[in-house]
């Protein structure tokens, strides 16, 4: 059924502009074109959550900086290029800078530049941080003048003091 | 035009360098994280990092690097690559990395369980 219908629609009624009123907008985002920016938004929108839960329950540096560029990168992937990929924004090039509204394309094109480019520079940051790559190495210790007895027996990874128990 | 969007607009190698380090020290990162404690979340970060790594370099570098010489001696297959494979990366990238950063998370709850 779904096929036969499809076959009646113009050419062009993925791009969402020829798409009748009476078709219900899960269509539109479904259609091939809407793929990418759906998948943007969902990515973005997914960093962000996890962040927040890797971050919640704890107040260090490291779980700022990861949480303000997964905040970034989500506003970036989530809003600013599903944006461009829709034909809200106009691309700003600086080859043919005549076109359309130029203060306003490149207003944009700035705001991506910051989100995107701080964002991952911001949450690779704070996941070196996390894995402990930005820090002094840990000075080897003396194991052969430490007695078996002084070893604790459960030791945790150094890099799980972002979650801590609640129990 | 204001003096900041005047910064940021003629400063965007800049930025785009910095956003090529972040990544590089995510790579790095989720490298450690897979030496040190074998969670597979980083696996899979540091492949979506070096993917996203590759996509963003050759989005930057393809305006001074590819030239119709170039395209000519790389022939049909080589330009269908040039053109197919950045998105395909940046896409597998991100996922990779949002993916990974999801493992990590579940295998560090799992950790202090």
């Amino acid at each position: 059924m779904i096929c036969l219908s499809l076959k009646t629609l113009p050419p062009g009624w993925l791009s969402g502009h020829l798409l009748p009123m009476s078709f219900p907008p899960i269509l539109v985002l479904g259609s091939i074109d809407a793929i990418r920016p759906v998948f943007l938004i969902v990515m973005g929108l997914f960093l962000m959550i996890v962040a927040w839960r890797l971050c919640h329950s704890s107040t260090g540096w490291t779980a700022r900086v990861i949480a303000a560029g997964a905040l970034l990168l989500g506003l970036g992937y989530g809003l600013i290029v599903p944006m461009y990929h829709a034909g809200l924004i106009r691309p700003y090039s600086p080859a043919a800078p005549h076109q359309g509204d130029v203060s306003i394309a490149m207003a944009f094109h700035a705001v991506k530049i910051l989100t995107m480019n701080g964002g991952w520079l911001l949450f690779g940051i704070g996941i070196a941080m996390h894995a402990k790559l930005l820090g002094k190495p840990a000075p080897r210790r003396a194991l052969a003048f430490v007695s078996p007895d002084c070893i604790p027996t459960h030791t945790s990874a150094p890099h799980v003091s972002l979650i801590r128990s609640r129990h | 035009m204001s003096l900041l969007l005047e910064v940021v607009i003629k400063n965007g190698i800049l930025f785009d360098s910095l956003g090529i380090l972040g990544l590089c020290l995510l790579g790095l990162a989720a490298m450690r994280l897979v030496r040190r404690s074998q969670s597979w979340g980083g696996t899979m970060m540091a492949s979506g990092a070096i993917s996203l790594l590759i996509a963003r370099l050759f989005t930057l570098l393809s305006p001074h690097l590819i030239t119709e010489d170039f395209l000519v001696k790389i022939g049909p297959l080589g330009v269908s690559l040039t053109i197919g494979l950045p998105p395909l990366l940046l896409t597998f990238g991100l996922a990779g990395i949002v993916w990974g950063l999801w493992g990590h998370e579940r295998w560090l709850r799992e950790e202090i369980r």
